[in-house]
């Protein structure tokens, strides 16, 4: 290992030395600055982690893992982890399925119009969140909302709900209105995957007479892994990182239930000016997404990224 | 005589039919989606135009009396004036910085194997995915050590380096794709690395250097996190964190006028969806980002 270290860093002495301009500025500078704007910040927060900080004061006061013992106790760290995780299997369920199908049924010529389709599914993507949010909050509104009024001429007005009010279906409203805005990002990947499967595969499989199900889950999914591998990272990295939607439209009410992680980190850092436990719950974040998305690369998609 | 002629054309209508129905089905169930995504937006464009008194007649009433007065109150209320100018100055500032600092590492990256070249990958595929929340705090406290706490420098070089590892991605994908026989021709001319660079790779990467600016510039339009958090002043704050206000009583209390703020607030994304739809939706982009 120390060997093969050293060996790299000879070489990496010779290759700098023939080709300076490229070691300078495509090697060396996108690293400083990696590691000045992107790696010492993520130091930072694990260091801040230890301390109790109130932002302002040059003071930090050293207090081991007691931040980490208050989380464990905080009933807001549950809500809001739990609220991840809805977040992301609405997130798996609705945008990238519907992506998926979307996806295929375009290029299997299965509906008229694609194009039509196609367009009016990505345009949300290219949306701010700010003002997807505002849209449905407009939209969803329990009095002069469009959405509440078109279940009831629909005949099922009697699943109108307080669609922000009601804690237990609030942060699945939230999640469907990201799905929504996000459901173009899966559907575009996954356009572009299966237009690099080869034709001959899909053409053998309809001669054996395989209808459109069979397709989809025997020849399409199988070779889309390392699509599928990059979406579900996509999706995953999304759902923890659930903001804008949150600070717009409900800002964790009703009582903190549509609290999230990253919006927490947000109220307990800059709004209650408690810069460690902020930092903490930053942690948390960062130590759920390295776990669960090695647990991805490790189990479900191992070697999907091997080109 | 001529009913078998009849029957037999009848019957192919028939079998034709059988095989349009699935597609015809297939296609009125991705109307009916495509309305779910088409409809909330042109709801909000039909209740921008609507003056105040109109609103109570319901959602779903197409305007008698159409008015642009909507779009003039939210824009002075707002300062939509200074709201865009910002967003405009960091979405066009931010993006070309955050091309600028990757054109040559991804030349780097794409040209050369050098040693290590797993380890600088690795660190910008953590770059891409790093939920942003993770580094709010030290960013903040870097920025304000640096006097750039609250200025639009400040937020302008928060956006190009976060930018950066995106578009090393980007560029290198359309990078690999020149053909090296050029620059083969260059280099038996004795031509150094920087020349090659300039002369050769610059020029001919043009197309992926619209491509990913123009991605950059969306994703800066769209950003609200940062500017929330590293932005005080109201004067230099960019439409996202600007546009919060039309969530207050003020705007709230009649659509037509949050409605119109909407509509404002995406004019510039739809301008350049029109133009780069081409290409963003065909999903050239994403073999690419999968590198």
């Amino acid at each position: 290992m120390a060997a093969r270290m050293s060996d790299e860093r000879t070489s990496f002495v010779a290759f700098a030395r023939q080709h300076v301009f490229v070691t300078i500025f495509g090697l060396v500078l996108p690293v400083v600055l990696f590691l000045c704007f992107i790696g010492y910040p993520i130091l930072y927060t694990i260091y801040l982690s230890f301390f109790e900080w109130n932002g302002m004061t040059p003071v930090k006061k050293f207090v081991g893992f007691a931040n980490y013992s208050y989380m464990l106790g905080d009933k807001y760290f549950y809500i809001s982890l739990e609220n991840n995780l809805k977040w992301l299997a609405v997130s798996l369920a609705f945008p990238v399925v519907l992506g998926f199908l979307i996806a295929y049924a375009m290029r299997a010529r299965a509906v008229y119009f694609p194009t039509l389709l196609r367009t009016a599914i990505f345009f949300p993507v290219t949306m701010s969140l700010v003002a997807v949010g505002l849209m449905f909050l407009l939209i969803l509104n329990p009095i002069f909302g469009a959405f509440d009024s078109v279940l009831r001429a629909l005949g099922l007005g009697f699943m109108v709900r307080e669609w922000f009010g009601d804690y237990r279906v609030a942060i699945y409203t939230l999640a469907v209105v990201g799905g929504w805005a996000f459901t173009g990002l899966p559907m575009i990947f996954y356009f572009a995957g299966i237009g690099d499967v080869p034709k001959e595969t899909f053409d053998a499989a309809r001669i054996e007479g395989a209808g459109h199900l069979r397709m989809m889950l025997r020849v399409a999914l199988p070779q889309l892994r390392p699509v599928t591998a990059v979406v579900v990272m996509l999706t995953l990295f999304e759902s923890l990182k659930a903001f804008d939607l949150i600070a717009v439209m409900t800002k964790g009410a009703p009582f903190g239930r549509t609290n999230v992680l990253g919006y927490l980190v947000y109220l307990e850092s800059f709004w209650n000016s408690r810069f460690g436990y902020g930092a903490t719950v930053s942690v948390a974040i960062l130590v759920l997404s390295i776990a669960v998305a090695a647990l991805l690369l490790g189990k479900v998609f191992r070697g999907a990224f091997d080109v | 005589m001529s009913s078998p002629a009849l029957a037999a054309s009848s019957g192919r209508t028939l079998v034709r039919l059988r095989y349009a129905a699935p597609k015809i089905l297939a296609t009125l169930f991705a109307l009916l989606l495509a309305a779910i995504w088409i409809g909330p937006l042109a709801l909000m464009v039909v209740t921008s135009i609507k003056p105040n008194k109109e609103f109570l007649n319901g959602p779903f009433a197409l305007p008698i009396a159409p008015t642009l007065e909507p779009y003039v109150k939210v824009w002075q209320g707002l300062h939509f004036g200074v709201l865009m100018q910002n967003s405009l100055l960091y979405a066009v500032l931010g993006s070309a910085l955050a091309v600028g600092l990757a054109l040559v590492p991804a030349f780097a990256l794409s040209r050369f194997e050098p040693p290590g070249k797993r380890y600088i990958f690795a660190l910008l595929l953590t770059g891409l995915m790093l939920p942003q929340q993770t580094v709010l705090i030290p960013l903040y406290d870097i920025l304000r050590w640096l006097h750039l706490f609250d200025t639009r420098i400040g937020l302008i070089i928060v956006h190009g380096v976060y930018g950066m590892p995106s578009q090393i991605l980007i560029l290198r994908g359309f990078m690999t794709t020149i053909p090296r026989d050029i620059e083969k021709a260059a280099q038996i001319e004795g031509a150094t690395d920087f020349q090659i660079f300039t002369k050769v790779i610059l020029p001919l990467a043009v197309p992926g250097i619209v491509v990913g600016y123009t991605l950059n510039f969306i994703a800066i339009w769209k950003e609200f996190v940062f500017a929330l958090v590293f932005l005080n002043s109201e004067s230099i704050f960019p439409v996202t964190v600007g546009m919060l206000k039309l969530n207050s009583d003020r705007y709230i209390s009649a659509f037509n006028l949050p409605s119109a703020g909407l509509v404002i607030s995406q004019i510039p994304i739809v301008i350049l969806f029109i133009f780069a739809y081409r290409w963003i939706s065909s999903g050239n982009f994403v073999g690419s980002v999968k590198g």
